[in-house]
């Protein structure tokens, strides 16, 4: 499928293995309601084009696949928002084959009752100057189980090349189980790479404070998980805004 | 007019005991200097009226009039009318500043306060502690300086309007113009019958906000509560005096100074050893 400037796809019509072609010089954005489980979604963007991707995804997604090839100057931007309840385990992977390629990938997530997630985001650096980002926050509650993998790879060669991994997770319950395990794997010496990976509860200083002014505990906790999950909002158009505000609010 | 009654509070923290039985009465229209070396308990004292959970009360009571706060919630204190005006105000990532005032003030008035209203609140009180007003939407301290996280504590007890306000070394951090503003707003609130208990090390804030009473805290104990003029022999000789005229040793702190900084809470500090 060639895309063109901005498109919305529900999931339930895409085909399994559909593959999206940005043109040359092209500048788009797609917005993608759901995916079905046993996809095989792949992208290609050809030089200096870009994609905004946004997902929102509400319903169960296994065994799934999502590729993006990158040629020469190209980038992409993913803004994935993960609401679904069951289970999620998607394997992302970023191809930055071209030189001056960038990939920028933010991921929020939210676990919640028996939900079983495993968020696979992995970038590969092929070429010089190549630029990947991944943000991936999440909240994790009850007895779910929530999962950040992935392995940032700079290639031998590919020189002048900066990689940031960052994972976050807040965690609610005693049963609720968070892993958080971003991996370097660098074999460049002139490269910049940083990773960072944190598992946590809500900071006690943080709910003393806000409720000293007055406010329920409930109420604090709500004010500062969906501040956490907020950064997701900026990679979707208003009317998404809302429906992504009231998911969140619904599932807390 | 409203008091609080600490009424022989005993306090501790990890097993270790801070507050050895404190007995106080604050009302609204006075203004109380809590004076004291660093590691006494001042700073314990006010958060544990606040209700912080890292505080365990193991005997005595905090009532507000005939209300007992001893085991309420830390947001049912607040909505009580206590408010307190923290040392160090922790930076929240995400929480919109204007977001949880607003989330504020509707909890502790008694109807809604409509968007308009609100900001209409804000924007004075904004001017007055003379902080801009971007900062209200930006996420809660984040990126503040020292003075703008101090200015927008006092912004938070304008707008909460509470009867006894603590501040716990509300002028630590801030330059003379600041203590300036912060102090005159500070006398104003006083003008209109508030109570305050001010914690603070230098007599510049006390000399614009001018107490009622001061009192003096030592070894988890108050060991003085008289007139304002122990603020002046304080600032200019110390605590020696006590040791010679009252006959209490002051306990040496078990923490060297130099890991306690000003703007840090020395009882905290020391339990994290």
């Amino acid at each position: 499928m060639i895309l063109k400037d901005y498109q919305e796809i529900k999931g339930t019509e895409l085909k399994l293995d559909e593959k999206f072609v940005v043109n040359a010089n092209a500048n788009f954005s797609l917005f993608l309601d759901g995916i079905n489980s046993d996809s095989n979604l792949n992208f290609e963007l050809k030089e200096n084009s870009t994609l905004l991707l946004s997902v929102i995804q509400e319903t169960n997604l296994e065994n799934t696949k999502i590729t993006a090839n990158l040629q020469q100057n190209s980038t992409i931007i993913v803004y994935f928002a993960d609401f679904s309840v069951k289970n999620c385990k998607p394997q992302i992977l970023i191809n930055l084959n071209g030189e001056g390629a960038k990939a920028d990938f933010h991921l929020a997530s939210l676990a919640a009752s028996n939900d079983n997630k495993n968020l696979d985001v992995s970038i590969m650096h092929n070429a010089k100057n190549t630029y990947g980002k991944v943000d991936n926050y999440g909240v994790c509650k009850d007895k779910a189980k929530l999962c950040f993998a992935g392995t940032s790879h700079i290639i031998n060669g590919a020189v002048k090349s900066s990689t940031y991994q960052n994972a976050k997770i807040m965690v609610f319950d005693p049963n609720s189980d968070a892993i958080a395990k971003p991996i370097l794997k660098i074999d460049e010496n002139d490269v910049v790479a940083s990773h960072s990976a944190a598992v946590g509860k809500i900071s006690d200083e943080h709910l003393f404070y806000l409720t000293s002014r007055g406010i329920s505990l409930d109420e604090a906790r709500n004010l500062i998980t969906y501040g956490y999950l907020k950064p997701i909002l900026k990679g979707f158009n208003d009317k998404e805004k809302t429906r992504l505000t009231n998911l969140i609010e619904g599932r807390l | 007019m409203s008091t609080l009654k600490i009424k022989n509070l005993h306090v501790e923290v990890e097993g270790k005991e801070i507050l050895k039985g404190v007995t106080v009465n604050i009302s609204e229209g006075e203004c109380v200097a809590l004076l004291g070396p660093n590691g006494h308990g001042k700073s314990t004292l006010l958060n544990v009226i606040m209700g912080h959970p890292r505080y365990k009360i193991t005997q005595g009571s905090i009532y507000l009039d005939d209300l007992d706060l001893t085991n309420l919630s830390t947001d049912q204190r607040a909505k009580a009318g206590l408010f307190l005006a923290l040392q160090n105000p922790p930076e929240v990532p995400g929480v919109i500043n204007s977001d949880f005032l607003r989330a504020a003030v509707n909890s502790t008035s008694e109807e809604k306060v409509s968007t308009y209203k609100f900001y209409k609140l804000l924007d004075n009180a904004t001017k007055e502690v003379k902080m801009p007003f971007d900062l209200a939407t930006r996420s809660l301290n984040e990126g503040f300086s020292g003075g703008e996280k101090k200015r927008n504590e006092i912004l938070q007890m304008m707008l909460l309007n509470p009867k006894i306000t603590m501040l716990d070394e509300i002028d630590s951090g801030l330059d003379v113009d600041a203590i300036q503003t912060v102090g005159e707003v500070i006398k104003k609130q006083k003008e209109t019958g508030k109570g305050f208990l001010v914690i603070s090390h230098y007599a510049r804030l006390f000399d614009l906000i001018q107490p009622t009473r001061a009192i003096v805290m030592i070894n988890g104990k108050i060991v003085l509560d008289g007139d304002t003029n122990l603020i002046k022999r304080i600032d200019q000789n110390g605590y020696e005096f006590i040791k010679t005229e009252l006959g209490i040793s002051i306990e040496k702190e078990n923490l060297d100074m130099n890991q306690v900084s000003i703007g840090s809470c020395a009882v905290k500090e020391a339990i994290k050893k």
